[in-house]
């Protein structure tokens, strides 16, 4: 049997952030919902998810700075995270920090259905057959 | 006068029953034929089925002598006739049977025969024989195209022809999946030091994936960002000459002109 994978859902946008939640629901993952980064660093350090999916651009703290704020963690160095984001990556600096923070995946949202993401997580986390 | 009759109605009655003793076998069997007590049958077998004009004919030829103990000299006529009974050849030959005389003779299609279904027929003549006796196969004449009957050329060259076909759309639908899959095979840059062997494992993997979106144009896109040094072929990364996180900003810019939209990155464990 086997055991319920918790993804830290990481999105201010409420509309997305339901759809995701319900799909991962629907795929039979747990899931934690930040509408920021600040949140997200909170549960993310408290909570201890099997993956983070994380916006770039949020309120309060964006979703790079969370990321390094997970990363300086013991347990967040190894995390695997997903960044689902509408930002292109043709900021040098923006480049220079995703390397740094090695996420798992860089994927634009338009250009992801929201199954195809599932089937990330899952490719990720090896619950696949 | 009276015994001179009688001799003349025995004589008649004694052909009367070897004609009798003759025609019954021939029904049953083939045409035989008697000399002197002696009764020769012929038998012959076509050894192939098809030949070609200027070919040999072999024609099997059994001669049995089951009528009597001593010798007979037969005429054998061989002789082929097209499926209009027109004889196109014929030869004969005498031969001596004591009990059985077996022997292949082999007969030359004359050059020039049209094809078409022909019959070989092999007839025998004796002294005093009652009943022809004849017998015969057909067979076809066919013309050979590169030592091969005319409907086998085709067949074979159709058969050859069609594994041909198969056989190109296969090797190239192999080389094609072949290049596919070399091309995502993630290029090994272990030789490269650790801290600037992401970015060139990130570079390569963005081209990779853009050459299976937009082919080799992914390659000509590269190779005009200045700082990037790549393989002309493999698309593999050679040398970073400028800041790496400033060649990938650009490298993306390039890429989202071309296929107009942003793209995505997956990063290696």
């Amino acid at each position: 049997m086997k055991t319920q994978k918790t993804i830290l859902v990481v999105e201010d946008e409420k509309s997305l952030r339901d759809a995701i939640v319900n799909i991962l629901r629907i795929n039979n993952f747990l899931s934690l919902e930040a509408k920021n980064g600040r949140e997200g660093v909170e549960l993310a350090l408290s909570k201890h998810p099997d993956l983070i999916l994380l916006d770039l651009v949020m309120p309060e703290m964006d979703g790079m700075t969370a990321l390094k704020k997970i990363r300086e963690d013991e347990w967040g160095v190894r995390v695997p995270v997903i960044i689902l984001t509408n930002l292109s990556a043709t900021n040098e600096q923006l480049v220079e920090d995703m390397v740094t923070r090695k996420p798992m995946y860089y994927l634009i949202k338009s250009d992801w259905k929201l199954h195809d993401v599932v089937d990330k997580i899952e490719e990720i986390l090896k619950i696949k057959n | 006068m009276k015994i001179k009759l009688l001799n003349n109605i025995v004589l008649v009655c004694l052909l009367i029953g070897m004609i009798g003793l003759v025609f019954i076998p021939s029904i049953l069997l083939a045409q035989v034929g008697t000399v002197n007590g002696a009764k020769v049958d012929t038998s012959n077998a076509g050894l192939v089925v098809k030949v070609a004009p200027g070919e040999l004919l072999p024609i099997s030829v059994k001669l049995s002598n089951f009528g009597g103990n001593h010798r007979v000299d037969v005429l054998v006529e061989y002789a082929i006739f097209s499926s209009i009974e027109e004889k196109i050849y014929s030869t004969n030959e005498t031969v001596a049977v004591e009990t059985t005389n077996n022997f292949i003779k082999t007969i030359q299609i004359p050059f020039g025969t049209l094809g078409g279904i022909y019959i070989a027929k092999t007839s025998i003549t004796y002294q005093g024989q009652l009943v022809p006796a004849t017998t015969q196969f057909s067979f076809t004449v066919e013309k050979k195209i590169f030592g091969l009957f005319q409907s086998d050329f085709f067949l074979y060259g159709g058969i050859t022809f069609l594994i041909s076909i198969f056989m190109v759309f296969f090797g190239y639908t192999l080389i094609k999946r072949r290049r596919r899959t070399m091309r995502l095979v993630p290029v090994d840059y272990s030789d490269i030091p650790h801290n600037t062997r992401v970015f060139y494992e990130l570079i390569s993997d963005t081209i990779m994936g853009m050459r299976q979106q937009v082919g080799e144009n992914a390659l000509d896109i590269a190779r005009q960002i200045n700082g990037l040094v790549i393989d002309e072929k493999t698309g593999r990364v050679l040398e970073l000459t400028e800041k790496p996180s400033k060649v990938i900003a650009e490298l993306v810019s390039g890429y989202e002109k071309a296929l107009g939209k942003k793209i995505s990155f997956s990063f290696r464990n």
